[in-house]
């Protein structure tokens, strides 16, 4: 067997344990909790709220103006990640430059703020 | 166990990346829904950036990761511009699909 | 792996040379601006923006004059990934003024249609930065990006009237195959780094010999690039767009997008092949020549049979792109390669002013006649003589008639043509000769109606004409005729040394 894959038995054992870990502790509370459903009990649990509809139902459509409103820290991350690693040997120059790079992206939620679209109507 | 053998190479991910940008382009070309259409040319711009990693690997160059960078973030702003356009028509137009948006033709 | 190759690099401050790049620096804090303008003055003050975006783009274009006149050599920036030369200054100026030239078209357009006036100048100003960008790209990644930063806000304004039907569907259609043919172009430029070791395009230019290695990737790589760019110049077949964007999209975008954003794929094209590719010529020539026939042949022949006159417009302009093509299609073979290059930026200018201007006047037609069809423009010089005779101009230069602008860039097109003097260069110039001739019969049409034709509904009320659409017919229409009473001038714009090195003869 090649080292690669060598390398990945660490995460099938990981995986494996993380399976026997679950079965066992669930399979013992199975074994020792008394069992006596009603209907309350049987409802599938979402975060407290009553599950109304099926999966499929739509979601806001406000959401949609947050996802793309997302983006702008999405792609700072993916820039200021990397720079900031190395931040010390870019010195000055580096920071005037991320600088004028956030500034940029930050125009973009003063304008979203101006908009009234950070406002939940 | 021939297979389990051998350790991947550049080729593996070229091969995969080129099999994914293929099913993009047909996706593109075959599916009618317009959101669909937008997630197959996703999907081919991430094997253009596997392909471009792989390259980069090989060649022990930097230049290919950080192109990386550009057409991740330039995705990100065609998701947003794209999704802005694609609900504003299917808010008109609900269930909308490529062969229904045939209002100028000829 | 990132971190460990950063590491052995010593790192130093790239060394920019800001009288460069200050066209581009202008612009963008122009954007930032105007942003900033429009979201802190009231309702009633928005015009300001469109007057702010004229100026940024007047206070652009004045360090691309002081660097056209400062020192005649070229200035690289970025080891070699973003050349300031005259090609790139030439363009920059183009793209400019045709950028000033739309605004001038928009002022009333959009004021009046009550359109969101600072994010429509944001944008517009946006998009001719990725453009001024794209004359000095000379590295695959900068030319991506710029061709991004171009396209994405002109997939906005394409969908501009947002509760509009026709203009959210020229909206996704150009914004679907727009990403579509950037995937592709980009999968050729992975492939193109992928067996040159390197993203800068001189450095690509000397790796891809025919002699070498050569093999089907190479080929492979270079028509995927072409692919991508032959969508954004709206070649036949890659063309479908074009038409129902342009007739969806509102006038004076239509007027930017058929030619600004056309403009900027042709220079990309000419870039990537005149610098990058230019020993694959084998390659490229004979697909830019199936191109470049069908592109003039297609578009004229379905120009004929529109009743529209932006759709008409829309397929003349994908005609006139295969004119363009023409050239480059033999760019590599003999002594052509100069003229060619010659020819295509020749082209490019006058192209500008001429369809620029086409859209001016109909746009200035329509704010009484209140109709696209070509027959609602029956009688226009009876009752508003300036606008028919202009027409009259522009169309003529259309179809490439003598004195006018149009008429050198056909005869530049022509002679370069010629010059490669072989079989496929003669076959390309006949199909040329018969577009031209073909390009009569619709573009002749439209004249008929404006001499001949009576006005529909008994139109006779004087065309009341504002400002700023004066100020832009003017612009275009002296150019028009200038360039073509003084072919001397534009073709010494067009003469450019500094890219034809890289064919090596």
């Amino acid at each position: 067997m090649s080292d690669f894959l060598r390398s990945y038995l660490t995460v099938f054992w990981f995986g494996l344990a993380a399976l026997l870990l679950a079965s066992l502790l669930l399979g013992i509370a199975v074994l020792v909790r008394p069992s006596r459903p009603n209907r309350e009990k049987l409802l599938t649990y979402e975060s407290g709220v009553d599950p109304v509809g099926d999966g499929w139902s739509q979601s806001q459509i406000r959401y949609y103006v947050f996802a793309l409103l997302f983006v702008i820290f999405d792609v700072e991350a993916v820039f200021i990640f990397p720079w900031a690693t190395q931040l010390e040997r870019y010195g000055t120059f580096g920071l005037v430059e991320m600088g004028v790079f956030v500034g940029v992206l930050l125009l973009g939620l003063v304008y979203a703020w101006r908009k009234g679209v950070l406002r939940w109507v | 166990m021939t297979l389990l053998a051998t350790t991947p190479t550049t080729t593996w991910y070229l091969v995969l990346g080129a099999v994914l940008f293929g099913i993009g382009a047909v996706g593109v070309l075959v599916r009618r829904n317009p959101l669909v259409m937008f997630m197959c040319i996703e999907l081919m711009l991430n094997a253009v950036n596997l392909s471009f990693v792989a390259l980069a690997k090989r060649l022990g160059d930097i230049g290919g990761q950080t192109t990386v960078f550009f057409v991740m973030v330039v995705a990100a702003a065609e998701v947003v511009v794209g999704l802005g356009i694609i609900v504003s028509i299917m808010r008109r137009r609900p269930g909308a699909t490529a062969d229904d948006i045939a209002e100028l033709k000829g | 792996m990132l971190a460990s190759i950063l590491a052995q690099v010593p790192w130093q401050a790239p060394s920019i040379d800001y009288h460069a790049i200050a066209p581009e620096i202008v612009l963008a804090a122009g954007i930032v601006l105007i942003i900033l303008v429009d979201l802190f003055v009231g309702e009633s003050k928005k015009w300001v923006t469109a007057s702010l975006t004229g100026f940024v783009l007047l206070g652009a274009l004045i360090p691309v004059l002081t660097l056209a006149v400062s020192d005649p050599d070229a200035r690289s920036l970025f080891d070699g990934r973003y050349v300031i030369d005259e090609y790139a200054l030439t363009l920059k100026a183009l793209f400019l003024i045709a950028g000033y030239v739309v605004v001038l078209l928009s002022q009333n357009h959009v004021e009046e249609g009550d359109y969101y006036q600072g994010e429509y100048y944001t944008l517009l100003l946006t998009s001719l930065t990725g453009m001024v960008m794209m004359a000095s790209s000379r590295d695959l990644v900068s030319i991506f990006v710029a061709l991004e930063f171009l396209s994405i806000p002109a997939y906005m304004l394409a969908a501009w009237r947002k509760r509009d039907r026709k203009s959210n569907e020229a909206g996704v259609k150009y914004y679907l195959l727009g990403v579509f043919a950037s995937a592709v172009m980009l999968y050729g430029m992975s492939l193109l780094y992928g067996v040159t070791g390197s993203t800068l395009l001189s450095e690509i230019g000397r790796q891809i010999t025919v002699d070498g290695d050569f093999g089907g990737v190479h080929a492979l790589a270079i028509v995927f690039v072409v692919v991508g760019f032959a969508f954004k110049v709206s070649a036949v077949p890659f063309h479908t767009w074009a038409p129902d964007t342009y007739e969806g999209a509102p006038t004076p975008v239509t007027a930017f997008l058929s030619v600004a954003s056309k403009a900027a794929g042709f220079v990309a094209l000419v870039t990537i092949l005149y610098v990058g590719v230019p020993q694959a010529k084998d390659v490229w020539q004979p697909f830019l020549w199936v191109l470049a026939a069908l592109t003039m042949t297609v578009g004229n022949l379905l120009a004929l049979r529109q009743s529209n006159i932006v759709r008409m417009l829309a397929y003349s302009s994908i005609s006139q792109g295969g004119f363009i093509l023409m050239p480059l299609a033999v760019a590599g073979t003999g002594d052509a390669a100069g003229p060619a290059l010659q020819a295509v930026v020749v082209y490019l200018l006058v192209y500008a002013a001429m369809n620029l201007g086409m859209f001016a006047v109909v746009i200035a037609a329509a704010r009484t006649t209140r109709s696209g069809e070509i027959s609602s423009f029956g009688g226009l010089f009876s009752y508003a003589p300036g606008l028919g005779v202009l027409m009259t101009i522009f169309l003529a230069s259309l179809a490439g008639i003598p004195p006018l602008g149009g008429w050198i860039a056909k005869f530049a097109a022509f002679r370069a043509v010629l010059e490669a003097g072989n079989g496929w260069a003669y076959g390309i110039a006949v199909i040329g000769a018969v577009n031209s001739v073909i390009a009569f019969g619709y573009y002749g049409n439209v004249m008929r109606e404006v001499w001949m034709k009576p006005a529909p509904n008994g139109e006779t009320r004087a065309v009341a004409t504002p400002t700023s659409l004066v100020a832009a017919l003017t612009i275009t229409g002296a150019a028009t005729l200038l360039l073509g009473v003084l072919p001397g001038t534009v073709l010494r714009f067009g003469d450019l040394a500094d890219l034809v090195g890289a064919f090596g003869r």
